[in-house]
């Protein structure tokens, strides 16, 4: 730019002193003149689009050129870049999230906000990682429940075992600690028995320690623990106490003193194929009572019982077809002291689920079959769920669900439902 | 009662044997481990990450972030730490992008025009074999079945080139296919070479 201005400035400057002092003459001198500012005024010309030319070209060399300060820039670019790539602490978030619609055979139809469970991880090098798990979820009145579903801090001893502290969710079985994400699972809605408050428990505060080996061909997977333990609910239905349900959800203080210990061993023969087994054992006391009618005498001196679990899972994939199954039972023992003083039960459930996806399209299909029963039959359920999902990606689904529930007369349980959701995993 | 204690016992012993061996062999923290292995973690890939959920695709994360992810999957699935490292080495391939150097002198050969060291069926059995078997069949659902001439090997070596160096999803697919199959040391010519050999499986 500044180039071509002064060129033409020199170029003028001297055209008019070459024209200034030959003005005054005669005719012919003026024409030879004229003759001459027209031949330099094409010059010029001429020389004008050379240089706009120029200016073309010198403004592609630019475009294509990165001049030193911009290197410098850029090289501090890379290095910043390789510098956060290998810090001692990672920073991660992931999570889901789910939405959807819910229409019940004796209840009105609504929308539900599922969950929004985002999940951070803090990892110090590979020897560390901090886990940690928030679920918010809107309730039915519209007041917001904020729960931590696990919290976390794994060391990474070796490369068989790490060691797990804090509250973690329950290792037992499959579908509580895998599946329950609703984009993983295939259906809108946990198996009878396997969501909060049912046959398989949910989590437990306490040390774990995890990790997988091969096993000669075979691979094999483990998992042990010791908690706090569950906790009971017992009913007071206006005359009498009777066992309501386990609370095996983390408990920050172990009140009845007494821990819990399990775990669960995975056998992998071939990829495809896993087979586990699963089993706790400790004591659980009474703690809550759900009062159904009349006032509820005080809780004293409860005696801790026998809690036990045992579960078996199995999953076997074929290309896009999926097999699952589990089943689980949490057995509690009778207390003969104490103001709750009852009979034990046992809460059990199984499921089978088969799942294929069509191959070259987004569509899968899900069929699951579950038997829950529990000490009181109200809650007790068979469940065939009959599913259509749609794979936007692997971690964003739209599933339509259809629960045929067959249960006591009347009761909740017995209502057929169709479930509509969309799931996000993030 | 006496049982339970007895296995509470059993248990805690237990415990302190696996810290114990947890203690002594620290094959991870003092830096002697076996680094990742890109083929190796492709098969713990094929074999893993579809075990619980449906298999995510190779490319949808920065690598930091599957490194977090990684780790976050050893203590859900009961991976060793080595197909840890296996995994990440694999993931973190697939996330280099085929993508052009920013200033190209063009006098000087690029890395790709180079010939191929590699014979089609050398690069098939290090990069390819993971996901689409010894036999061409595939391993993984979405993958083609290339002992068949129908398929994508109906498409002109051109196209396949392209899809194996830029990557590949179609639609529908549940799972992408990544770029030079992760595996960025690949040449022009080791792709041209082992597209040639995918068609020997139709033979
Ligand atoms: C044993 C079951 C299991 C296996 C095996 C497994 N995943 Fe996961 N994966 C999960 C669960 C469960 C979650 C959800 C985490 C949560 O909600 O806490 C998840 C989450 C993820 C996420 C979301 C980001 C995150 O960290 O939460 C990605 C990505 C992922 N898995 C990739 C993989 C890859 C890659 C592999 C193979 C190395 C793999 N998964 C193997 C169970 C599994
Ligand atoms: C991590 C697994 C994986 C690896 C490794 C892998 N592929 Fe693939 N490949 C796939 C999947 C999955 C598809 C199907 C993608 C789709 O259809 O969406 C595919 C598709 C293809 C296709 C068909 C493309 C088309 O046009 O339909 C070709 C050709 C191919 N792969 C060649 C190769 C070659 C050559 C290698 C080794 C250099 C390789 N793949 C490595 C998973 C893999």
């Amino acid at each position: 730019m500044n180039h071509s201005k002064k060129f033409i400035r020199h170029v003028l400057a001297i055209a008019i002193s070459i024209a200034l002092p030959t003005v005054a003459s005669a005719d012919a001198a003026y024409d030879a003149l004229k003759q001459q500012v027209e031949m330099m005024q094409k010059q010029l010309a001429e020389m004008q689009k050379a240089l706009e030319k120029q200016q073309v070209k010198v403004k592609e060399v630019e475009a294509n050129t990165i001049s030193r300060a911009e290197a410098k820039e850029l090289e501090h670019h890379v290095n910043a870049a390789s510098e956060w790539k290998d810090p001692n602490t990672l920073i991660h978030m992931s999570g889901y999230a789910d939405i959807g619609y819910t229409d019940a055979q004796d209840e009105d139809g609504s929308f539900v906000v599922g969950a929004f469970a985002p999940i951070f991880h803090f990892q110090y090098k590979d020897m560390f990682m901090l886990e940690s798990e928030l679920e918010f979820e809107v309730e039915d009145d519209g007041e917001t429940k904020v729960a931590l579903e696990y919290l976390t801090i794994d060391w990474f001893v070796n490369d068989y075992v790490a060691l797990v502290g804090g509250k973690f969710l329950s290792p037992l079985g499959q579908f509580r600690q895998n599946l329950h994400p609703s984009w993983i699972n295939k259906l809108a809605s946990a198996p009878p028995g396997f969501g909060h408050d049912g046959a398989a428990p949910v989590s437990e505060a306490g040390l774990q320690a995890r990790g997988g080996f091969p096993l000669g061909n075979m691979r094999a997977n483990y998992a042990v623990y010791i908690g706090n333990g569950p906790e009971l609910v017992t009913e007071w239905n206006g005359t009498d106490f009777e066992l309501d349900g386990i609370d095996a959800e983390g408990k920050g203080a172990d009140r009845d003193g007494k821990k819990a210990w399990g775990g669960r061993f995975g056998l992998i023969p071939f990829a495809g194929l896993e087979f586990g087994i699963s089993a706790a054992t400790g004591k659980a006391t009474v703690t809550s009572i759900e009062v159904t009618a009349g006032t509820a005498p005080a809780l004293a001196n409860e005696q801790a019982r026998d809690y036990d679990v045992f579960g078996i899972d199995a999953a076997w994939q074929y290309k896009s077809f999926a097999l699952r199954s589990e089943y689980v039972k949490s057995k509690i023992g009778r207390a003969t002291t104490g103001a709750s003083a009852s009979d034990g039960g046992q809460w059990k459930s199984w499921y089978t689920q088969a799942s294929y996806l069509f191959p070259t399209t987004k569509f899968e299909g899900v069929t699951r079959y579950t038997d829950f029963d529990s000490p009181q039959d109200a809650r007790d359920q068979k469940q065939w769920a009959f599913g259509l999902n749609y794979l936007f990606a692997s971690n964003v689904i739209g599933k339509i669900t259809y629960e045929l529930n067959d249960g006591q007369k009347g009761a909740i349980a017995d209502d057929n439902r169709w479930l509509v959701q969309m799931a996000y995993g993030f | 009662m006496k049982t339970i204690n007895n296995s509470s016992k059993a248990l805690l012993a237990t415990m302190l044997t696996v810290l114990a061996m947890a203690f002594s062999t620290t094959t991870q923290a003092d830096g002697h481990a076996k680094p990742g292995d890109f083929t190796r973690g492709a098969n713990v890939w094929r074999d893993n990450c579809g075990r619980c959920h449906n298999i995510r695709d190779a490319r949808e994360l920065r690598d930091d972030q599957w490194y977090s992810t990684a780790f976050h999957m050893r203590m859900r699935g009961g991976l060793t730490g080595q197909e840890t490292r296996d995994v990440i080495a694999f993931l973190t391939s697939s996330n280099k992008p085929a993508r052009k150097p920013i200033i190209t002198d063009a006098k000087a050969p690029t890395a790709s025009s180079k010939a191929s060291k590699l014979s089609g069926k050398a690069v098939y059995n290090q990069t390819c074999i993971a996901c689409h078997g010894a036999d061409g069949k595939g391993t993984l659902p979405g993958a083609p079945d290339f002992s068949s001439a129908k398929g994508p090997l109906s498409q002109t070596d051109d196209i396949l080139v392209k899809h194996v160096t830029d990557g590949f999803q179609s639609p529908g697919s549940p799972m992408a296919m990544p770029a030079k199959g992760g595996n960025t040391a690949l040449t022009d010519a080791d792709i041209r070479a082992v597209v040639k050999y995918l068609r020997s499986f139709s033979k």
